[in-house]
């Protein structure tokens, strides 16, 4: 059992585990990820068997990454459980362990001194012990690993939290309308845009939120990398298109009508006389010699828009372009063509605005943790008549440090009690 | 511009080209002169990242030229403190070649200035790819002292073994600096995410060979504080870890579809 606990507990544990995490990862990032599974048939031939059974297509929410995950905080729990209550334990006795360490540098009266003096300038705290003096300073520095390790897990369990609870939608919204979403909230958009005044791409809408509850956010300007957040909604510019225009006028009793084109549609008082809208074109090419060729591609602008539509009358279909501004008359309707108007593909996220605050502190966290774990270490050094030891749980920086200011100093051996020392501390 | 940017490759070749001449004919004239021209490659290479940043008024990091161009200026920048600071002039021999390395890798991108695209502008770009080029640029420092740990190493000589202490030590605290500077890759980037795309972590193939790559330096910091592995072995890891660092950088861009596929 305490056999059990302590592999659970061991860094060799936690390094196989991260190891594994790489693996799955190199694994991840090679096969494509989360396609339908014909995809892999026809991509991996045979081989897609093997895929599909070892869940090498959605690795990352496969049994075995989550278990690994599982495993590795639990892993991380235990070891920083149990390296707090040793750290805490070996703080205590800090300096009586340091003034019983045999030394490892010997030094001369006037290197002492420098040693001293130098030890004071770096605003060490001195401790007379029998014969020995101990310069400590930054005790702090000692728990750097423990909330890095800590924050380490917060991350792990905060960011599997909001990566795998919100609830993400994408929807489009032409200008002048509102969305509603199930639970009664309103997202309603102004306008939308795709460059900004210098002309640049810069995609953006204003939008308003409305909550079930009647609090609103006001309209605010959604672009990329600038989210709209109102109480658990987060509305994301993410993608555009761009939907065909026109004013159809009733000939008969004048009554007009603004009608959006986005989608293969008739526009027909008897269903047989009128226009089909086939689909809105960025731009065409005519050649010389009378052929035209459609540009579909529709990255930002539209240039010279272009509506393809057949005109109906009855069995009789034609085809033809029609350009902003044009009119056609069919079927007792006139079809005036404007230019198309742009709207936004809004994604809609609803989250837990705690856990989010929650992750970004678990990183400021980890990023402080890291430095005081390598920038910030305790210093602890023992200094006597004859020479000097560093002590402590992390003395490499000391050490090196003492040996480039004394160079040519002759060491004495390691003492092989406080490597040992250190070694059960990391335990 | 253009030929401002063939200078400094010019410049940098010459350093490495007296550098190896130097180190072959045992001549310290050579060595000096290697040094001298290596500084100027830097100087004039600042000065083409800072009229690029002006002629595209923004930060020059954002297509792969960009940022290779800023990555071998990162182990330029890196060398030059670190000699400086440590009178260690054998740090050259190795990270030397390295930032002409990785400047030729810039020399083979397409170069023009193009506008940046709406999810580059954020002020979480500049810590983001800042970080990452101090980040990458000191892992392969620390891959070419390994590189130099490991022949000198070779050779078994009683009078090197503290200089190889200090190399392991030297190459140990690149990689926790590196390992800082991830980190903040990783964590700046899971924020800008999020703004941008809506999702701290995306499973994006660059995100995941930047975690692998940080995983691989956590194993290399806890086998190190175990003690239990020599010098050469920990040199070895630090050798091996840098076509990784490479392939995060470049390899994932061309190789591996995803969304941070700028160009
Ligand atoms: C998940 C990623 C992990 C990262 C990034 C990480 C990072 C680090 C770093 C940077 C250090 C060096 C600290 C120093 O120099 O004092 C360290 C030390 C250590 N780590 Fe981890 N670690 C991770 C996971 C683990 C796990 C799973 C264990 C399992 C037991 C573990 C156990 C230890 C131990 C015992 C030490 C020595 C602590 C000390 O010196 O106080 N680590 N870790």
């Amino acid at each position: 059992m305490k056999k059990i606990y302590n592999f659970l507990r061991s860094m060799r544990f936690g390094i196989f585990l991260l190891i594994l995490v790489a693996l799955c990862c190199v694994a991840g990032s090679l096969i494509p990820q989360e396609r339908e599974a014909a995809w892999y048939v026809q991509q991996y031939g045979a081989t897609h068997v093997t895929i599909l059974a070892l869940q090498l297509n959605n690795i990352y929410k496969s049994w075995y990454f989550i278990l690994i995950t599982a495993l590795l905080c639990l892993n991380l729990t235990l070891c920083s459980v149990i390296r707090i209550r040793s750290v805490v334990k070996a703080a205590k006795s800090e300096a009586q362990r340091a003034a019983g360490m045999r030394d490892t540098m010997l030094l001369s009266p006037d290197e002492l001194d420098t040693l001293r003096e130098h030890l004071l300038k770096k605003r060490c705290e001195s401790e007379q012990i029998g014969e020995v003096t101990v310069y400590r300073k930054r005790g702090y520095g000692r728990y750097g690993s423990f909330l890095l390790h800590l924050s380490i897990l917060l991350v792990v369990l905060f960011g599997a939290l909001t990566l795998y609870t919100p609830k993400v939608t994408d929807m489009s919204c032409l200008p002048g309308e509102s969305l509603h979403l199930e639970d009664g909230t309103e997202i309603a958009v102004k306008d939308f845009q795709i460059e900004d005044e210098s002309g640049r791409i810069d995609y953006q809408s204003t939008v308003m939120v409305v909550l079930p509850g009647g609090k609103a956010s006001g309209w605010q300007t959604v672009k990329v990398n600038y989210p709209l957040s109102c109480g658990r909604y987060k509305i994301y510019q993410n993608t555009y298109a761009t939907a065909g225009s026109v004013t159809v006028t009733n000939l008969a009793t004048g009554g007009q009508d603004d009608i959006l084109l986005t989608e293969l549609v008739m526009l027909s008082l008897d269903g047989m006389h009128g226009i089909w809208f086939e689909a809105l074109y960025p731009d065409i090419i005519m050649e010389p010699d009378g052929t035209a060729t459609l540009v579909t591609a529709t990255a930002g602008r539209y240039p010279n828009p272009v509506y393809e539509i057949l005109v109906a009358d009855g069995t009789q279909f034609s085809p033809m372009f029609a350009f902003p501004g044009d009119e056609i008359e069919a079927g007792g309707l006139r079809f005036h063509f404007n230019e198309p108007v742009e709207y936004p593909g809004l994604r809609i996220k609803k989250v837990s605005v705690l856990a989010q605050d929650l992750l970004i502190a678990a990183f400021v966290l980890m990023t402080l943790a890291l430095f005081i774990t390598f920038f910030l270490p305790p210093v602890v050094v023992k200094v006597d008549g004859e020479g000097c030891a560093v002590g402590g749980p992390k003395p490499e920086s000391m050490r090196m440090e003492l040996e480039a200011l004394f160079p040519d100093a002759p060491e004495a051996a390691p003492e092989a009690a406080s490597a040992k020392e250190q070694e059960e501390e990391r335990e | 511009m253009k030929i401002l940017f063939v200078v400094v490759i010019v410049l940098y070749a010459a350093s490495v080209a007296l550098q190896f001449a130097g180190a072959a004919f045992k001549k310290d004239k050579l060595l000096k002169a290697s040094w001298l021209v290596f500084v100027a490659a830097f100087a004039v290479q600042s000065v083409f990242f800072v009229a690029r940043g002006v002629a595209a008024k923004r930060l020059p990091l954002s297509n792969q030229f960009e940022f290779s161009f800023a990555f071998a200026w990162g182990v330029a920048l890196m060398l030059i403190i670190l000699r400086s600071r440590l009178k260690a002039d054998w740090l050259s021999v190795a990270a030397m070649p390295m930032a002409l390395l990785i400047l030729t890798y810039a020399a083979l991108q397409p170069m023009e200035i193009r506008e940046l695209m709406p999810a580059l502008r954020s002020a979480w770009f500049g810590v983001h790819i800042g970080s990452a080029v101090l980040s990458y640029a000191s892992f392969v420092i620390a891959g070419s002292i390994g590189l130099r740990y490991v022949l000198m190493e070779k050779k078994h000589r009683e009078e090197d073994q503290k200089a190889l202490r200090q190399m392991d030590y030297l190459s140990y605290r690149l990689v926790a600096f590196g390992f800082l500077f991830l980190t903040i890759v990783i964590l700046s980037g899971a924020i800008w995410a999020e703004q941008a795309w809506s999702a701290f972590w995306t499973w994006d193939p660059k995100e995941v060979w930047a975690l692998i790559t940080w995983i691989i330096y956590a194993v290399y910091l806890h086998l190190r504080l175990r003690k239990k592995h020599s010098g050469v072995k920990m040199a070895w890891f630090l050798i091996i870890a840098v076509p990784v660092v490479f392939f995060t950088f470049a390899g994932v861009n061309t190789l591996l579809p995803g969304l941070h596929s700028y160009g």
